[in-house]
C-alpha cells in the first residue's frame, strides 16, 4: 500500500514531516489539583492529577521522595466499535508504567518526601476509524503524556523539564512524523519518543519492529523536532494561562467587580470570615458568580481556597 | 417446608409453563380478566415465613409466595475485615444470589447484580448501626425458585432472619411490589404478569413507624395512579409484617393476606 | 456509598454545620436557594466517533454521555423490539477513589438508577416514539454484521424499542448509552439523565436498506447508509430530578459537600407531560410516605424549569455545533 504519494502526501493530506493538528487546554476538571486535555488529531485525552497527598497506603510511603502513580483508561466509547473490555487490561497496564515513569524522571520527587501523586490520564477518543481498539491505545500514548505534563503544570509540581512526546515512524523509505492510525497499523517502525527540550534528555523511547541504525537515527532526529514542536506549542499554551491568572488577580488590566473584591479580600481577610459567617449567602454568591471561574487556589496564594475561608 | 393454607395452587406445584401470548392474558383496554392463579387484583398471594432454616447462620428465614421461595442466611456480627477503616457504627453486607434451577429457563436468574446494593439500600435504614460497630453483619439471600416479585420477598425475608439473629431494627421491613397492567394495578405480580407490566412500583416500609425505607417505580406514572399504587402497597405492607411479626412469635406461621 | 462520601469530602464539624445551618435558613453556601439548580451547560458532538454525544456541565459536575447503534439480532422472546444498554463509567479523573476497581460500586448504581428512570415499562414512557420514523425502510442489498446479544433488560421501553426495529425477529438496532463521569461535584444522576437527553437529540441513525428475498430463516442483508441519518424525537424524554434530604428540608441539585450530609435522597424522573417515568431512592434512612409525595410535587415543578432550560440549552448547543 502507498502511504506516501509521489508527490509527498500523506493518507490524511499531510507532508512527511507534518504533525496532526494539536490543542491543549487546562484547567478542565474543577475538582483536581490540575489537569488538562489534550487533542493530536482525532486523539482526545483528559489527564488530572491529585496530589501532592498524603500517601492513603503507608506500606507504600517513601520517606526521601514522592510517590507517583499513573492509572490509563479508555472510556468505551473512545474507539469506532464500543469496547467491552474490563478495566485493567494489560495493555492499560502497561501503559499507565510507561507514563509513570516518563513523568517521574522529569518531577522533582526528592522534594516532596513521604507523599503521593497521582496522575489520572482517560482517553476520550482514540484515532481510530472504525475499527478495532487495540492498535489505537498504542497511538494515544504521546497525547497521554502531554495531556499529563499540563496537567502537572497546572497543578503546580515542581519539574526538571516539561515532558513532550511525539512518535515517528518509516514508511514507503520515508520516515513520517506523528502516525496517524492508518499508518500505525500498517506494520512499519514506530518511535515514541518522550524528551524534555530544554535540557535535551530523552525519557522514553519506544520502537517495535526493526530499522537499519542510520536510519533510525534519521526518524529519531524527527520524532526529536516533533517533540520540541509540541514542546513550543505547551509553553504556549501555559503561557496564555498565566497571563489569564494575572488577568484575574487585576495586575493586568481589572474587571470591576473583581477589583471590588480584591479590595475586600486584601484589606480585611478577617472582615470577611466573619461576613461570611452572619451572610453567607451573600458573599458567598458574589465569589461564586465570578468566584467558579476565579479559582481563587490560583489567585490568592494568601487564601488557599475559599475552603480555608469558610473554615475560620 | 410447610402446609399451606388457602385455596389457591398447592404450593409444590411446578412452576406454571404455560405460554401465553399477551391476547390470551388480557387485552390492553380490558378493565377485568381473572389473574392466571385466580387472585383478584388487590390479593396478594398467600404467605409462608419460616425462621431458622439454616441451622449454622445466626439467624435464617425461608419464605414462599406462591411459587416465589427465597432463603435468607444471615451471618454475625462478626469482626470487620482488617483493611476496612475503622467505623463506629456497624456494617451491612448483603448478596443476593439464584440458583441455576431458579428460572423456567436454567440459569437466566444471574444478572441481578444490582440486587445486593438495593438490599442492603432497602435494609440499612431499619438497621440499628450503633449497636455493633467495627463489626460487620452478613446477609445473604439465594432464591430457590423465581415465581415473580422476587425482590420483596428477598426484603420481607431478609428483615425476619435479621430479627431472628437478633440483630437490632427499628421495625420489620416489608416489601410488595404493584404492576401496572393496562389501567389496572395489580399486587405481587407473579413472573408472567411481571413480563407484561407496563410500569412497576415496589415499595419496602417499616409500617408500625410509616417509613419508606426503599421505593422504585419504572414506566409512567400519573400521580393519581402513583398515590394509589403507594397506598395499595403501604396497606399489604402492613399486613405483611403482621404475618412476619406472628412468624418470629412462632404462632400460627400459615396466613394468608388479603 | 453514603460513608465512602462522606470520607472522601472530608468536612469538619463546623463546615457541617455551617451547610446544615445554611440549608435551613434557605441559603446555601453557594448562595443558592434551596430549589436553585446550577446553570447548566450542554455541549453537543463531543465524541465524533459516536452516533451522538454530549457533555453536561453543572457547577464543577462534568459529564459525557455517548450513544452508539449498533445493528444486532432482536431476542427470541421480544422478536418486534430493538435493545436499548445503559452504562456508566467513573473516570479515576473525577476523584482518586474511582482508581482500579474503586468506581465500580458507584458505577453500577448510576447505571441501575439511570435504566431506572429512562427505560420504564412497556407502554414506554420518557424515551417512547423516539425513533417512530425509523421503521419505514426500503429494501435493498449487501452485508451485515450479526452479533447476538445477552441484553441487561428487554422490557423497557422508555425508549419505544419497537420503533428500534429493522426487520421483524432479524435485524434490530442496539443503542449503547455510555456515560462518563469526568469530574464529579454531586448530583451525578441528574447531569447523566441531562448529557443522555442531550447526546440523543444530537444523535442521527443510519438508514438502513434491506435486501429484498430473504425469507425463512435466512438473515436478511442490509445496506447502512452513509449519508442519510434519521433523528431523534427526544421531546418526551425525561430529565431526572434528585431531591437531597438534609436535615428537615430537601434541596435540588446538591453538591458533593452537601450529599454527604444528606439523610436520603430521590431521584425522580419526569417528562413533559408532568407524568412520572421513574423513581429511585438512595441513601438509608426511611422517609415518612406523605413526604415522598410532597417530594414529587416539588420535583414536578423543578422539573418543568429544568426541561426548559435544558431544550434551549440543547438548541444553541445543537446550532452553535452545525455553525462550526
Amino acid at each position: 500500500m502507498e502511504y506516501v504519494s509521489p508527490e509527498g502526501l500523506r493518507l490524511d493530506g499531510r507532508r512527511p514531516m507534518e504533525m496532526r493538528q494539536i490543542r491543549g487546554e487546562i484547567g478542565v476538571v474543577d475538582k483536581a489539583d490540575g489537569s488538562a486535555v489534550f487533542e493530536m488529531g482525532n486523539t482526545k485525552v483528559i489527564a488530572a492529577v491529585y496530589g501532592p497527598r498524603e500517601v492513603p497506603n503507608r506500606s507504600q510511603q517513601m520517606n526521601d521522595r514522592a510517590l507517583v502513580r499513573c492509572e490509563y483508561t479508555m472510556a468505551n466509547f473512545s474507539t469506532g466499535d464500543r469496547m467491552r473490555k474490563p478495566k485493567g487490561d494489560r495493555r492499560s497496564t502497561e501503559i499507565s508504567l510507561v507514563i509513570r515513569q516518563t513523568m517521574e524522571a522529569c518531577i522533582m520527587t526528592h522534594l516532596m518526601p513521604r507523599t503521593q501523586i497521582d496522575i489520572f490520564v482517560q482517553v476520550l477518543q482514540a484515532d481510530g476509524g472504525k475499527s478495532r481498539c487495540l492498535i489505537a491505545a498504542v497511538g494515544t500514548r504521546s497525547a497521554c503524556i502531554n495531556a499529563a505534563t499540563l496537567a502537572l503544570s497546572d497543578a503546580g509540581i515542581p519539574m526538571r523539564d516539561l515532558v513532550t512526546s511525539c512518535s515517528a515512524g518509516y514508511l514507503n523509505s520515508t520516515p513520517l512524523l506523528d502516525l496517524n492510525y492508518v499508518e500505525d497499523s500498517a506494520g512499519g517502525a514506530d518511535v515514541t519518543l518522550g524528551i524534555m527540550p530544554k535540557l535535551d534528555k530523552v525519557t522514553l523511547l519506544q520502537m517495535d519492529a526493526k530499522l537499519p541504525l542510520d536510519i533510525f537515527e534519521n526518524v529519531m532526529q524527527l520524532a526529536i523536532e516533533g517533540c520540541k514542536a509540541v514542546a513550543t506549542y505547551i509553553r504556549q499554551v501555559l503561557l496564555e494561562n498565566t497571563k489569564q491568572l494575572e488577568y484575574r488577580r487585576g495586575t493586568h488590566g481589572q474587571s470591576p467587580a473583581y477589583s471590588a473584591f480584591k479590595v475586600l479580600f486584601s484589606a480585611a481577610r478577617r472582615f470577611i470570615a466573619v461576613l461570611m459567617k452572619f451572610d453567607g449567602g451573600y458573599i458567598m454568591e458574589t465569589v461564586f458568580d465570578e468566584g467558579s471561574r476565579l479559582k481563587i487556589k490560583h489567585i490568592q496564594s494568601s487564601i488557599p481556597n475559599q475552603r480555608a475561608v469558610f473554615r475560620f | 417446608m410447610a402446609g399451606k393454607g388457602g385455596a389457591t395452587s398447592s404450593t409444590y406445584a411446578p412452576s406454571p409453563t404455560t405460554q401465553k401470548t399477551k391476547s390470551l392474558i388480557f387485552g390492553n383496554n380490558d378493565v377485568d380478566w381473572v389473574r392466571s392463579d385466580g387472585r383478584e387484583f388487590h390479593q396478594c398471594r398467600p404467605a409462608f415465613f419460616k425462621t431458622g432454616a439454616v441451622n449454622c447462620a445466626s439467624g435464617s428465614a425461608y419464605a414462599e409466595f406462591g411459587n416465589t421461595k427465597v432463603i435468607v442466611s444471615v451471618f454475625g456480627p462478626r469482626e470487620s475485615k482488617k483493611a476496612m477503616m475503622y467505623s463506629d457504627i456497624g456494617r451491612l453486607n448483603c448478596d443476593v444470589s439464584y440458583t441455576t434451577f431458579a428460572t423456567p429457563v436454567r440459569g437466566q436468574g444471574l444478572d441481578h447484580k444490582e440486587f445486593s446494593s438495593m438490599l442492603h439500600k432497602a435494609l440499612e435504614g431499619a438497621i440499628i448501626l450503633d449497636t455493633f460497630p467495627k463489626t460487620t453483619v452478613d446477609v445473604f439471600a439465594l432464591v430457590l425458585e423465581s415465581g415473580g416479585s422476587d425482590f420483596p420477598v428477598i426484603i420481607s425475608c431478609a428483615s425476619l432472619a435479621l430479627a431472628d439473629a437478633g440483630i437490632m431494627m427499628y421495625d420489620l421491613v416489608a416489601s410488595v411490589s404493584v404492576s401496572c397492567l393496562g389501567k389496572n394495578l395489580v399486587i405481587d405480580p407473579v413472573l408472567e404478569e411481571e413480563s407484561y407490566q407496563d410500569g412497576s412500583l415496589m415499595l419496602t416500609c417499616m409500617p408500625s413507624r410509616y417509613e419508606v425505607t426503599q421505593l422504585t417505580i419504572t414506566g409512567e406514572w400519573s400521580t393519581p395512579k402513583l398515590n394509589e399504587g403507594m397506598q395499595i402497597c403501604l396497606d399489604a405492607c402492613a399486613k405483611l409484617a403482621e404475618i412476619m411479626r406472628a412468624c418470629l412469635k412462632g404462632t400460627n406461621s400459615t396466613l394468608e393476606e388479603s | 456509598m453514603k460513608l465512602i462520601i462522606s470520607e472522601m469530602v472530608g468536612l469538619s464539624i463546623g463546615e457541617k454545620h455551617f451547610i446544615q445551618g445554611g440549608i435551613a435558613q434557605d441559603i446555601r453556601s453557594d448562595g443558592r436557594k434551596r430549589l436553585t439548580p446550577r446553570p447548566i451547560n450542554v455541549k453537543t458532538g463531543v465524541i465524533s466517533q459516536a452516533n451522538g454525544s454530549a457533555r453536561v456541565r453543572m457547577g464543577a459536575t462534568d459529564v459525557i454521555a455517548s450513544v452508539k447503534a449498533e445493528l444486532g439480532r432482536p431476542t427470541a422472546l421480544q422478536p418486534d423490539k430493538g435493545k436499548v444498554f445503559i452504562n456508566v463509567d467513573c473516570s479515576p479523573t473525577a476523584a482518586p477513589m474511582f482508581e482500579g476497581r474503586g468506581g465500580e460500586e458507584l458505577s453500577a448504581e448510576l447505571s441501575v438508577a439511570l435504566r431506572h428512570c429512562l427505560l420504564g415499562g412497556k407502554s414506554g414512557s420518557g424515551l417512547s416514539s423516539l425513533l417512530a420514523i425509523v421503521s419505514q425502510w426500503n429494501v435493498f442489498e449487501s452485508n451485515c454484521r450479526v452479533k447476538i446479544w445477552v441484553p441487561l433488560f428487554v422490557s423497557g421501553a422508555g425508549i419505544e424499542l419497537s420503533s428500534l426495529v429493522v426487520v421483524e425477529g432479524k435485524i434490530c438496532w442496539d443503542l449503547y448509552i455510555d456515560g462518563l463521569v469526568v469530574s464529579s461535584d454531586g448530583n451525578l444522576l441528574d447531569a447523566l439523565g441531562a448529557a443522555i437527553k442531550a447526546a440523543l437529540s444530537n444523535t442521527g441513525i443510519p438508514r438502513v436498506n434491506v435486501a429484498a428475498g430473504a425469507s425463512g430463516d435466512e438473515q436478511p442483508e442490509v445496506d447502512v447508509s452513509d449519508e442519510e441519518f434519521l433523528q431523534f424525537d427526544t421531546s418526551k424524554v425525561p430529565v431526572i430530578v434528585t431531591l437531597t434530604k438534609v436535615g428537615k428540608h430537601y434541596i435540588v441539585d446538591a453538591t458533593s459537600e452537601e450529599e454527604s450530609q444528606m439523610s436520603s435522597a430521590v431521584s425522580i424522573s419526569v417528562n413533559r407531560q408532568g407524568h412520572i417515568c421513574g423513581l429511585t431512592k438512595r441513601g438509608g434512612a426511611g422517609l415518612d410516605p406523605s413526604i415522598i409525595l410532597d417530594m414529587v410535587s416539588v420535583a414536578k415543578t423543578v422539573s418543568e424549569q429544568l426541561i426548559n432550560t435544558l431544550d434551549s440549552q440543547i438548541a444553541a448547543a445543537e446550532a452553535g455545533e452545525d455553525e462550526s
